[in-house]
């Protein structure tokens, strides 16, 4: 502070910093009222001291009375870009919605994995989806919000309330039964059950026609048999089985809880990884001999790898949701944006 | 969060209702004060004065809000050979004062009350 500055100039630069933050119309006003009170506290205390105060006394009384551009926004009327009256409408939006606006975007950007044929494409795929997700979610939350500012300028101009205060408690939904996880007895026929799962594709083998039906017979004449690779599926599906009956087996004796769920979650990356072999796998059907005809099997070929990926997709999104799920209790409300 | 893990939280959380509690006391205040004619600077020493204080940013804005909504009337004047902005109260602040005084009474009765059977018990 320069102690030879003038308190008298002090104040004209505080009152300038603090008209450039005012609407012109009231301005002035604003800033003569607000110089005939900060020069009555000036005089009052000179009266006090019996002398001129100098500058850094003058300083610290407009110091006190506060940072120009906040006293000028304590004159200008309440600002929001969506007020409380939207504002609940605008949040329940946002999260009915959010849910959806990511299976779209995250559908529409796995759109390049149907024609990939490797595992590092199909992985890399994965993750452009996934990385394109966030930017998108975020181009997808500035309209909704940008909608409900134009809702909030064209409502509070024109003095209207946004919904109507008639509402019925009798139309409320009905209260949701707590989850408590699969009873005992249904836990115990899952397993059953998925024992009898296992023995059924170890009987695969020696039993094409398990999978395949009346298809068996009919594809001996054919000159075409499954490809070698869905040998190695196959051992992979029984590591998931075996995998599965021991989460099934510890679930037996437990409540459900979040490290019941985290297995889960396991299983069905599990389960994932075992739908992106089958992506990968270049043939699902082999040519047997020459007089097979080429064309039709690799269309056949072609479908298969398709349907395989969309199932993919709907694996990883279904593995997305759950483990939202599961993180969700863990994160703050405070830190979600929605 | 939980209170007990940020020592911090709970002068903040006073501070919050205190300000609360305050905004609206502060607007029957003024109200009653500027009965008698005041500058923005006068009020807030006669507020002060009698136990209110009031932050400068807060009283002078709250004053052109009131005079907006025709609770006050305003006139420039000279005093002291300095131009100053004096406010009263007007007819319309003077019916909504008292709506405000028995609202007061009614709370204060109430929150008495309450305060009264609370400690019987």
């Amino acid at each position: 502070m320069n102690p030879n500055q003038p308190a008298a100039d002090l104040l004209d630069r505080y009152l300038q910093a603090i008209g450039e933050h005012l609407p012109a119309a009231t301005r002035e006003d604003v800033l003569a009222e607000l110089r005939a009170n900060l020069q009555a506290q000036i005089d009052d205390r000179e009266e006090e001291l019996n002398r001129p105060l100098t500058a850094a006394e003058v300083a610290a009384i407009l110091k006190e009375h506060g940072r120009p551009i906040v006293v000028a926004a304590r004159y200008l009327p309440q600002q929001y870009l969506i007020g409380p009256a939207i504002f609940p409408y605008y949040l329940m939006t946002l999260r009915k919605a959010a849910p959806f606006a990511i299976i779209i975007i995250f559908l529409a950007n796995c759109s390049n994995i149907l024609f990939v044929h490797t595992m590092p494409e199909l992985i890399a795929g994965i993750f452009r989806a996934l990385g394109q997700l966030i930017p998108d979610l975020i181009f997808f939350a500035a309209w909704l919000t940008a909608a409900f500012v134009i809702a909030e300028y064209v409502f509070s101009h024109n003095h209207a309330k946004p919904f109507s205060d008639s509402w019925d408690p009798a139309k409320l939904p009905a209260v949701k039964p707590q989850f408590k996880g699969k009873s005992r007895a249904s836990r115990i026929a899952d397993l059953i059950f998925h024992c009898c799962w296992i023995l059924y594709v170890l009987a695969i083998p020696g039993h094409p026609f398990l999978v395949l039906g009346p298809g068996e017979i009919a594809l001996r004449a054919f000159p075409v048999t499954l490809a070698p690779a869905w040998q190695t599926f196959y051992v992979l599906l029984l590591v998931l089985l075996a995998f599965q009956l021991i989460t099934k087996i510890i679930a037996l004796n437990a409540t459900y809880d979040r490290s019941q769920a985290a297995l889960d979650l396991v299983t069905k990356l599990f389960g994932m990884a075992t739908t992106a072999y089958l992506v990968t796998m270049k043939a699902y059907f082999v040519p047997t001999g020459p007089s097979a005809n080429l064309t039709m099997l690799a269309n056949v070929n072609h479908w298969i790898g398709i349907s395989f990926r969309i199932v993919l997709v709907i694996t990883l999104i279904d593995f997305l949701v759950e483990a939202w799920k599961l993180l969700r209790p863990s994160i703050s409300s405070r830190s979600l944006v929605f | 969060m939980n209170a007990d893990s940020n020592p911090t939280s709970e002068p903040q959380i006073f501070d919050s209702l205190r300000l609360e509690l305050r905004r609206g006391c502060l607007i029957v205040a003024v109200l009653a004060q500027l009965r008698s004619e005041h500058y923005g600077y006068t009020l807030r020493k006669a507020l002060a004065d009698q136990g209110l204080a009031i932050e400068e940013s807060t009283l002078y804005p709250l004053l052109r809000r009131l005079e907006t909504q025709k609770l006050l009337t305003s006139q420039w004047r000279e005093e002291d050979k300095r131009n100053k902005r004096f406010y009263k109260l007007s007819a319309e602040g003077e019916t909504i004062l008292h709506q405000l005084l028995d609202e007061w009474n009614s709370i204060n009765g109430s929150v008495n009350n309450i305060l009264q059977n609370s400690d019987q018990r």
